[in-house]
């Protein structure tokens, strides 16, 4: 038997309004923490959500039951927040970096109006510093680190969802890592 | 091993993808490398750190609402790009068609030459758009005449075709296959269409 999630897209798909309802409330805490994190601002967060579903919606058409629904749907939410992101920041590579330049890359100089974080209670330095520097990570990265370990996805599950292969992942992640490590060995 | 490796190996470490034979080089490297073992242990941190990170709220309580109303009130009947989607065979061979036919016609239109084509045209007289089989020659093979008028005297010894013409045949005249006059799009296509075809069976 196939999957809950498949049985009800195919009803959506039919035009089953309440199938759809269903798939919107499995998914759309999961979708939500996903897009949070990758955007560190609730209202935008709330757009993501939004804008997935009614991608999904629209084209249900194209969903290919052999794959998982929830690696389609978060594919699309994730590529949603990367094209947000990459919309809204300066370009900026991982290998730019330099160290002795910390702080005045282009982030230093973005306005902090909409992307200041709002509404999450912060209970401790730490957290602040650790989401500023989940923040700094570049879409790429941060997308795999986000799936990776707010998400628990494997490296398989996440090169399915970003639609690339495992090494690459792989890769990402040790990347991301060492990023993560250098923001926060000083500083914690 | 040297450290670059040693990295290497501890990011696959922390991704629990190590396989134990190389978690034991790893181990053998730290044991002595006192910078690597602090590196591993940032990197442990660093892990722990992101992963200490708690679970944002749950999306809020109106967004099932908001993202139900906002959908179409219909889901769009399916659109013929979905319908090309599935049938990418016919729809190629519909393609194909269309693209055929079109240039059939273009040619069509602009072939207003006379074309006279066979194996032996050597006995064959032209004169203006007549094409002359003069009494007594014979002509091997098949004849083909485009935009001509044909009078045949003589023999052909195969097929005669005519295309948006005519044939004048004299008593003298002896055809040893079959006459076919062609005057439509229509036929001329499909005449078109089996000589293509007899020209991909048969090289001819």
């Amino acid at each position: 038997m196939k999957p809950i999630e498949t049985r009800l897209a195919r009803l959506a798909r039919k035009g089953d309004q309440r199938a759809f309802a269903e798939i919107v409330d499995l998914y759309k805490d999961k979708l939500f923490h996903l897009a949070y994190r990758m955007m560190n601002n609730r209202q935008e967060a709330e757009d993501v959500v939004q804008e997935s579903f009614l991608r999904v919606y629209k084209h249900l058409d194209r969903y290919d039951e052999n794959q998982k629904f929830s690696t389609w749907i978060y594919r699309i939410a994730t590529n949603l927040c990367i094209d947000r992101l990459r919309k809204r920041r300066p370009i900026y590579s991982l290998d730019a970096e330099n160290s002795d330049h910390e702080g005045l890359d282009g982030y230093a100089m973005m306005p902090s109006d909409d992307r200041t974080p709002e509404s999450e209670l912060l209970l401790s330095e730490t957290q602040r510093i650790i989401r500023d520097a989940i923040e700094t990570l570049p879409a790429k990265y941060k997308s795999v680190m986000v799936l990776r370990y707010m998400q628990d996805m494997s490296l398989q599950e996440i090169s399915e969802v970003l639609d690339m292969p495992v090494t690459t992942v792989k890769t990402r992640v040790h990347r991301g890592r060492e990023f993560m490590r250098k923001k926060l060995e000083n500083k914690l | 091993m040297k450290c670059n490796a040693a990295i290497a190996y501890m990011h696959d470490y922390l991704d629990r993808e190590l396989p134990p034979e190389q978690t034991k080089e790893l181990q053998a490297h730290l044991a002595d490398c006192p910078e690597c073992r602090e590196r591993l242990e940032a990197l442990e941190k660093t892990d722990a750190l992101i992963r200490s990170v708690p679970k944002p709220a749950n999306a809020p309580d109106y967004m099932a609402y908001r993202i139900m109303k906002s959908l179409p009130k219909t889901r769009s009947p399916k659109t013929w790009t979905t319908w090309v989607r599935r049938h990418p065979a016919v729809s190629a061979a519909a393609m194909f068609l269309v693209v055929m036919v079109s240039s059939f016609v273009a040619m069509w239109n602009q072939s207003q030459q006379l074309t006279v084509r066979g194996a032996d045209l050597e006995h064959v007289v032209i004169e203006g758009n007549k094409v002359i089989v003069p009494a007594g020659q014979k002509v091997a093979g098949d004849l083909t005449i485009e935009n001509g008028v044909a009078e045949v005297l003589g023999d052909v010894q195969g097929n005669l075709t005519i295309i948006d013409g005519n044939v004048t045949l004299a008593s003298t005249a002896h055809i040893a296959g079959k006459i076919k006059t062609i005057d439509r799009a229509v036929d001329w296509a499909w005449y078109k269409v089996t000589s293509w075809f007899d020209t991909i069976a048969y090289g001819s």
